[in-house]
């Protein structure tokens, strides 16, 4: 449960992690297109320098990283299997047994392989560095022209920061009930399948009851305090766009020019 | 020696930048038939040196003897549930564990796991609820449905039901009523005194520490600042002022009382005994 890298945010302090979240979120946009635009190695080259650029100031090590391309290993396996399978131009690379393997199949697998992989980076840098509350109160701004359609953009917000806040103490309890239930003798990786079945039931029942639990709590505590849904409402944090911020999205626009550009003069 | 720790240390998020060393380098020995209590401020590490009892962590460092059992850092250990039947594990708000459909199916759920016919699993709940005090008219309903109280008592019948050799309480009384409370530790010391089981009490109470407990371990960012008997501690002012502990009221009344020359003997742990004492010197 722990091992989740995937994003996880990382409490530490860094120069990414002081960029607002609103410039990190247009960041974030504008270089998965910058990603997906290219066709040259050097490009993808300049793209990845700059992820370890920002890696490298976000405090973020190697090895996280690595662990967070893990999921994606059976993915790519697929991908080269099916791309074997179907793409038959370019030049017979190598055979296994009569089955013809081509350079482009291997090419285009590669390609798709290593935009994946800097997409996986770039988002990890973003959740790794942003407060998952931060990112709620980034994406609230950005919904706020669909205010114009009355969107609830505020109580979307509210309910995908409630729900980000209580995925930790979820966690945490999801953890508990496995170890008073460990101790009761239950195996959660092994048995047969009536025991697996009864091993899951001793998870799930205390858990729901739990989370409704706290549901009802939680709900009581928020009218307590004056909540009202719909209502203007300030902030205590105000999100203000400062010089680092800006010099963050001219980085990622750069990059993004450079990639388009990349498609017609390399 | 029911349990001994040796050099065992914990590191939580091990090799990530926030590592944190919940247990440093412990050195241990817990005795057999006792009571033993456990407290330390919040964070101090009593739950993680818990957990390891049941090997739901295992040491980064170090090693844990219990009973007959070896765990080993970095070693795979193939004794998993005799260990957890051997020992029993009362987790803090352990009502929150319970989820058959029955009170007697929830209880008898334990005993199943680690082996036990349904017949003598069955027998075994019946006879663990009688001891926590749960009445009969209750067997059938839903465990979801009972006071919170109630609740605990079923939670920690459901332990006492896999007949532990070592019982472990994570705070057995948080949360509940005064009277519900002193009626749980009062279920331990019986249990203690008859069966001579061995007990080890995680809490905060400084007052039914002192009333219960023969040992107590001080423990404070993750190391052992005093283990010994219980009287001894709570008689030092310095080490009490030195790690912040509460002083029971007991203890406060006992050095009023020597203020105003009447010696009471250390042993002397219940008002009862305190008031005893007194008596024997006034007639004099």
């Amino acid at each position: 449960m722990n091992n989740l890298v995937f994003g996880k945010y990382i409490p530490i302090d860094s120069l990414i992690h002081r960029i607002d979240p609103r410039a990190k979120l247009i960041g974030l946009f504008l270089m998965i297109a910058a990603v997906f635009i290219p066709k040259s190695w050097i490009v993808f080259g300049v793209i990845a320098l700059f992820i370890a650029i920002g890696l490298i100031l976000a405090k973020i090590g190697i090895k996280m990283i690595v662990q967070s391309f893990k999921p994606m290993i059976m993915m790519m396996i697929f991908l080269l299997v099916i791309n074997s399978l179907t793409i038959k131009t370019g030049e017979v690379l190598f055979t296994i047994g009569t089955f013809e393997i081509y350079s482009d199949a291997i090419f285009n697998t590669l390609f798709v392989i290593v935009r994946l992989l800097l997409m996986i980076s770039i988002t990890t840098l973003l959740t790794a560095t942003t407060k998952p509350l931060d990112l709620t109160m980034g994406i609230e701004w950005m919904l706020k022209p669909l205010q114009i359609l009355h969107f609830p953009t505020h109580e979307v917000a509210m309910m995908v920061s409630i729900a980000l806040r209580f995925i930790p103490t979820i966690i945490e309890e999801t953890i508990r009930i496995m170890n008073a239930q460990k101790s009761r003798g239950v195996d959660f990786e092994n048995g047969k399948l009536g025991e697996k079945i009864t091993a899951i039931l001793a998870l799930i029942v205390p858990l729901f009851s739990v989370a409704f639990e706290r549901a009802y709590e939680l709900a009581d505590a928020m009218e307590a305090r004056g909540y009202v849904p719909g209502a203007e409402r300030t902030r205590y944090h105000v999100l203000k766009f400062e010089f680092l911020d800006f010099l963050f999205i001219i980085i990622c626009a750069a990059i993004l020019a450079f990639s388009i550009a990349s498609r017609f003069y390399l | 020696m029911a349990i001994r720790f040796k050099s065992l240390s914990y590191i939580y998020d091990k090799d990530m930048p926030y590592a944190h060393k919940a247990l440093d380098n412990i050195d241990l020995e817990i005795k057999e038939g006792i009571i033993t209590a456990i407290i330390g401020e919040t964070g101090s590490g009593k739950s993680t040196l818990v957990e390891h009892l049941n090997a739901l962590l295992l040491p980064s460092e170090g090693s844990l003897e219990i009973l007959d059992y070896n765990l080993v850092a970095n070693q795979k250990i193939k004794f998993l549930k005799p260990l957890r039947k051997d020992v029993g594990l009362v987790f803090q708000f352990s009502e929150y564990q319970l989820f058959e459909e029955t009170v007697i199916k929830d209880v008898a759920f334990g005993p199943l796991n680690f082996g036990f016919s349904l017949e003598e699993a069955i027998a075994r709940a019946k006879e663990a609820l009688k001891l926590v005090k749960i009445d009969e008219s209750l067997f059938e309903t839903s465990p979801l449905e009972l006071s919170g109280g109630q609740k605990r008592r079923v939670a920690i019948a459901g332990i006492l039901a896999c007949d532990p050799k070592i019982i472990v309480l994570d705070e057995p009384t948080a949360g509940l009523d005064p009277k519900g409370a002193k009626e749980i530790i009062n279920l331990f010391v019986s249990l203690n005194r008859q069966s001579h089981k061995t007990i080890i009490i995680v809490s905060h109470d400084n007052e039914m520490v002192y009333n219960c407990c023969e040992e107590t371990v001080v423990l404070s960012h993750g190391q052992i600042k005093y283990h010994g008997p219980t009287l001894d501690l709570f008689a030092d002012e310095k080490i009490l002022k030195e790690y912040d502990l509460l002083e029971p009221q007991i203890v406060t009344f006992k050095n009023l009382l020597a203020k105003k020359g009447i010696k009471v003997s250390k042993q002397a742990r219940t008002i009862e005994m305190i008031a005893k004492e007194v008596a024997g010197q006034v007639k004099r």
